[in-house]
C-alpha cells in the first residue's frame, strides 16, 4: 500500500539564538499537523545532529505529543530525511497509522562559522573543514572538466534568485555572479556566498497510508545508503558513487528514471555539491553539471528547476531541519502551493540529500526520496 | 572522583586519529596498512580492510606522492591554524590517498604536482612540500 505525506511544515530560517529549539520545532510541527488534519501521530521520528539530549521529547511534549514511541537519529546532514525515510519505513510494515518526521536543529548557539571539527575523525583532526572538503571536490573538477570559478558562481546566482522568492529562507537577495566571486575566501575555490548559512530550524512532514485526499503527496521512492570507502582506488569526486548508488535505489523502486523527474530539491551546502550532484543524480553527464546550470535548465521557468527553494545556500542549513525543509518544499511543488516559485505542472519530484564528516567513506549518509507521479 | 578531563583539553593530550608518519632515515613514510587479501593500501592503522574486511599486515608508503586536489583555506579550523593553509589530497606512489598540509613554498603547486612527505606541522598533521 502507498505511504503518502498528509502533511508539512517549517519554523522560519536564520539566525534565532533567541529562540529555544523546542520553540523552533513547534513551529514545525503545528503546521504539518494542521496541514495533514490531524490532531496527533502514533510515533516519532527526529532528526538531529547537536541537539541536546532530550531535544525531541522537549519539543513534542510542548505541544502535547507525549506517550508515544520517540525515536532520535544522527545522520550529518541527512538526519531529518533519514528520520522520514525510517518514518516511511514504518508505516510500509504496518507499525503505526500516522508517523511524523521531524528535524530540529540550532546551530547558532554552538558555531560562529563553520562546523568546529571533530577531534575524533582522521581528517578533521587535520584541520579539514566541510567548506574544505567541498573545496577540493572542486579542485578536482576544475582540473577534470575545466570547470571555471564563474560555472560555480552561476549555481549561486541561480539559487539566490530563487531564494528571493522564498519568504522562509535564511538569504532573500538575488546575487550576482561578481558578489559572489568577491565575497570572503572560505576554501579556494569557495568563497562565503557559495556556503549555506548557518542557520536554525524545525522542518516536519506527517506520514501515513494513502487517503482520499487529493493534497496528499505519494512517496514513490525512499533509500537510504552509507557510503563506501572513498581512497585512491575511488573514481569519482568525494559523495559522487553514494548519491548515484543510493538514487539508482530510488529511481528502480519507483519505475523511474531521471528524464521522469520534474523538479529536485538537492543538498547544495556548497555550490561544487549541486553540480556534482545533479550528475550524480542522472540529472547531466559527468562533467556537465555546469552547463545545465548556465542554459537555463535548472532555473525556475527552465526544463527541469533544480533548487526552486533556493536550496540549501539560501534557505540555510540548519542539518537536521534541511532534509525536512526539503520534502516540504516538494510537497508545496506538487500540490501547486509554491505561490511566485512554483514549477509549472510538476507532477514528480526528487529529495536529495548527503551527509558527510567520517573521513575514509563516501559520505555517512546519503537520502533519496521521490514524491508524486 | 576526578578522572574526567576537562572539556577543553587540547588536541595533543588526547588520542590522536591522525595518520602515523615516521622518519626513515632521510625520508618521511607513512606508516599504514596494506591489505593481504586484496592488496589495498590503507593510510589509517585499521585492524580489517575497509573494501574487503581482509586480515591487514603493517606497511610504509612514500615518501612521494602527487597532488589529487588542494585547497587553500582562509578560516581557521583550529584555534591555533594560521590562514591561509593549503591542505591536499595527496596519492602516495603505490599508496594510499592522505590528507596532508602542504608546506609554505614560491613554487607553484596544483593538481597533478610532485610532492613529497616531509616532518609534521607544527600542529602535528602529515605534511608534504613540493618536490623537485
Amino acid at each position: 500500500m502507498t505511504v503518502s505525506i498528509w502533511g508539512v511544515g517549517t519554523s522560519m530560517f536564520g539566525r534565532q539564538p533567541a529562540r529555544l529549539p523546542a520553540q523552533l520545532a513547534w513551529d514545525a510541527i503545528q503546521e504539518a499537523l494542521e496541514d495533514a488534519a490531524v490532531d496527533g501521530v502514533d510515533a516519532a521520528y527526529v532528526g538531529t545532529v547537536f541537539g541536546a539530549p532530550g531535544v525531541a521529547q522537549r519539543a513534542l511534549s510542548g505541544v502535547g505529543i507525549t506517550g508515544i514511541p520517540i525515536i532520535t537519529v544522527e545522520n550529518a546532514c541527512a538526519s531529518g530525511t533519514t528520520a522520514f525515510h525510517e518514518a516511511h519505513a514504518a508505516i510500509a510494515a504496518g507499525r503505526y497509522e500516522r508517523v511524523l518526521a521531524l528535524g530540529i536543529e540550532q546551530m547558532s548557539t554552538l558555531f560562529d562559522g563553520p562546523i568546529t571539527p571533530e577531534t575524533t575523525d582522521s581528517e578533521q583532526a587535520s584541520g579539514l573543514l566541510l567548506p574544505a572538503l567541498y573545496a577540493l571536490s572542486a579542485s578536482r573538477y576544475m582540473a577534470d572538466y575545466g570547470m571555471t570559478l564563474s560555472d560555480l558562481a552561476q549555481v549561486a546566482v541561480k539559487n539566490s534568485r530563487h531564494g528571493s522568492l522564498n519568504p522562509r529562507a535564511q538569504r532573500r537577495r538575488a546575487v550576482t555572479e561578481e558578489e559572489i566571486l568577491s565575497s570572503r575566501p572560505i576554501a579556494e575555490p569557495l568563497t562565503l556566498f557559495q556556503c549555506a548559512g548557518l542557520s536554525d530550524a524545525a522542518a516536519a512532514a506527517v506520514l501515513g497510508h494513502e487517503r482520499r485526499d487529493d493534497r496528499d503527496v505519494a512517496i514513490r521512492a525512499s533509500a537510504l545508503k552509507s557510503g563506501l570507502a572513498w581512497d585512491q582506488a575511488s573514481k569519482h569526486v568525494w559523495g559522487f558513487d553514494v548519491v548515484a548508488d543510493t538514487s539508482a535505489i530510488a529511481y528502480a523502486q519507483a519505475g523511474l528514471g531521471p528524464d521522469d523527474i520534474d523538479v529536485v530539491e538537492l543538498h547544495d551546502a556548497f555550490t561544487i555539491g549541486e553540480l556534482v550532484t545533479a550528475e550524480a543524480l542522472g540529472l547531466a553527464a559527468p562533467g556537465q553539471g555546469a552547463s545545465l546550470v548556465r542554459s537555463g535548465e535548472a532555473s525556475l521557468g527552465g526544463r527541469r528547476p533544480i533548487n526552486p527553494s533556493g536550496g540549501l545556500l539560501s534557505r540555510g542549513h540548519p542539518l537536521g531541519a534541511t532534509g525536512l525543509a526539503q520534502i516540504a518544499e516538494i510537497t508545496w511543488q506538487l500540490r501547486g502551493e509554491a505561490g511566485p516559485r512554483q514549477v509549472q505542472g510538476a507532477r514528480t519530484g526528487l529529495v536529495e540529500t548527503m551527509g558527510g564528516g567520517a573521513s575514509g567513506i563516501d559520505g555517512n549518509g546519503c537520502v533519496v526520496t521521490i514524491l508524486g507521479g | 572522583m576526578n578522572s574526567l578531563p576537562p572539556a577543553s583539553k587540547k588536541l595533543d593530550a588526547l588520542a590522536d586519529p591522525r595518520p602515523v608518519i615516521i622518519q626513515a632515515g632521510q625520508h618521511h613514510l607513512l606508516d599504514g596498512r596494506s591489505c593481504q587479501a586484496c592488496g589495498h593500501a590503507i593510510a589509517l592503522q585499521l585492524p580489517l580492510c575497509p573494501r574487503c574486511r581482509g586480515p591487514v599486515e603493517p606497511a610504509q608508503f612514500g615518501p612521494r606522492g602527487v597532488i589529487w586536489a588542494l585547497t587553500v583555506v582562509h578560516v581557521p579550523a583550529r584555534p591555533d591554524d594560521k590562514v591561509p593553509y593549503t591542505l591536499a589530497y595527496v596519492d602516495l606512489d603505490q599508496g594510499p590517498r592522505l590528507l596532508a598540509s602542504v608546506a609554505p613554498t614560491d613554487a607553484t603547486v596544483e593538481v597533478g604536482s610532485s610532492v613529497a612527505l616531509t616532518a609534521l606541522s607544527a600542529l602535528g598533521d602529515p605534511t608534504v612540500e613540493v618536490a623537485p
